[in-house]
């Protein structure tokens, strides 16, 4: 079970951030989500870019894997930029390209959402790049629970979660050793019209389905076989635990709310 | 074959299975030529289809929402809108298809669930990205967004998208489950 996963954007480290309980990172990336929104002055956003370089820098990844993850938002970020430089129609101009007026209030608002976009980008990144999916999985387990009291099936959910993890890299190898299989037979996967397409992809799903059904029934058989019961009273292999650090990231993220709330006009 | 209380937990462990080959198909995507990069054609529909046939139309709405929340887990939560979109449109298609098979079998029925699937999707997808997903980004990124700019968005990205989308899923599900009728059909006798 030691396969490690070959997609996701984890990267292993020792650092405070990697060790915190993933349900202190997960409580603070939402309350951070909402707290952006508060942003209004430069004070404030300079409170949250602080807060954000500070927990990347914390976590001592190496900071073009950053890079890597923000590479698909990029362009969003920068084309919002440039369309709020040419819509918004407040302040002084500027200067003037060809008819285009460029305002103070478009440069300062495209700016402002930019850095919005660009935070909340980072922080969620930094999630992902500081806590395995198993982890992820596992707090989201906990964090549900209140919803066992309404017949919410969290254990079964978190149950096929980690499975589905668990088999992703399984179950990659098996579609890359059917397709191969099914090339030197002749089947063309990457090129035809889209119809033919979609068509060379059945003989490639027909065993994927059979073999994961027969997995299925032998993993089901093999944790009956070692007394699985279901969520009751089950104990853990790796039980989460709030820690010192955690309480301190939680009172030093309430600072943060504090400062923010303190420098928004 | 299999006792009840065995089946509940190889149900529970098939669907998980077909979340993560659905997960698989996610990253196999494909842009369409003439639409806009960010809306990709892939086929993670299938197994969600497959576990609707086979046990039920819940089950299919199972495996598209764990699909979806895995894909959070794995890449980060960049896009929670389009993560919610995809489960809409997920469930928008799948369920039909389900719904007629159980009542009527046969591949006619699979042919004409395609069929109304796709119209679903594709005019569900409509009016939801024209009243809340549209909006919901232009919020988030602070654009204005005019009203014909939404239609554009929908007519020239939208209703095409999921149309072609939903046509090019058909075109591959129907030989598909001409080829394991048998199976899925041996299946479901054994899963009651």
């Amino acid at each position: 079970m030691s396969n490690s996963f070959i997609i996701g954007q984890y990267v292993p480290g020792s650092s405070i951030v990697h060790r915190l309980d993933p349900r202190t990172k997960m409580t603070i990336i939402f309350f951070f989500v909402i707290i952006v929104f508060l942003a209004n002055s430069v004070g404030s956003y300079g409170v949250l870019i602080v807060f954000a370089l500070l927990s990347m820098f914390i976590t001592r990844i190496p900071i073009h894997y950053i890079v890597k993850g923000l590479t698909p938002v990029w362009f969003l970020i920068i084309f919002t930029f440039i369309l709020h430089l040419f819509v918004t129609r407040e302040g002084t101009v500027l200067f003037e390209i060809y008819t285009f007026k460029v305002y103070s209030g478009g440069v300062i608002q495209g700016f402002a959402i930019a850095m919005r976009f660009f935070l909340l980008i980072l922080v969620t990144s930094l999630l992902t790049l500081t806590t395995t999916p198993i982890e992820i999985t596992d707090a989201i387990e906990d964090m549900l629970e209140p919803l066992k009291k309404i017949k919410f099936p969290v254990h079964e959910l978190a149950l096929m979660m980690s499975i589905s993890l668990r088999f992703i890299p399984t179950l990659m190898q098996e579609t890359e050793k059917i397709s191969k299989a099914q090339a030197s037979r002749g089947v063309d996967f990457k090129t035809g019209p889209i119809k033919e397409r979609a068509k060379a992809i059945v003989p490639l799903l027909v065993p994927l389905f059979v073999s994961a059904f027969k997995r299925a029934e032998d993993l089901a058989m093999a944790m009956e076989a070692r007394g699985y019961h279901g969520g009751e009273g089950r104990t853990k292999l790796r039980a989460l635990k709030i820690e010192k650090r955690d309480i301190f990231v939680y009172i030093l993220f309430a600072i943060v709310i504090a400062l923010l709330l303190y420098t928004r006009n | 074959m299999k006792n009840t209380s065995s089946s509940k937990l190889v149900k529970l462990v098939i669907l998980a299975l077909l979340g993560t080959i659905s997960l698989i198909l996610f990253f196999l995507n494909f842009p369409l030529p003439f639409l806009p990069p960010y809306l990709k054609i892939d086929f993670s529909e299938v197994p969600a289809l497959m576990a609707a046939l086979i046990f039920s139309p819940f089950a299919g709405v199972i495996v598209v929402a764990i699909k979806n929340i895995l894909y959070l887990a794995v890449t980060g939560a960049a896009d929670p809108i389009g993560v919610i979109a995809n489960i809409i449109a997920g469930v928008m298609f799948v369920v039909p298809v389900a719904i007629l098979y159980h009542k009527y079998k046969g591949v006619k029925s699979i042919i004409s669930g395609l069929v109304s699937g796709t119209i679903i999707m594709a005019i569900g997808m409509s009016i939801l990205n024209y009243l809340l997903i549209l909006p919901a980004y232009a919020w988030f990124m602070g654009w204005e967004m005019t009203d014909k700019v939404k239609w554009l968005t929908i007519i020239g990205g939208v209703l095409p998208f999921n149309a072609i989308k939903g046509i090019v899923i058909g075109l591959l599900f129907v030989p598909l489950f001409i080829k394991m009728r048998s199976w899925i059909e041996q299946k479901q006798t054994s899963f009651v």
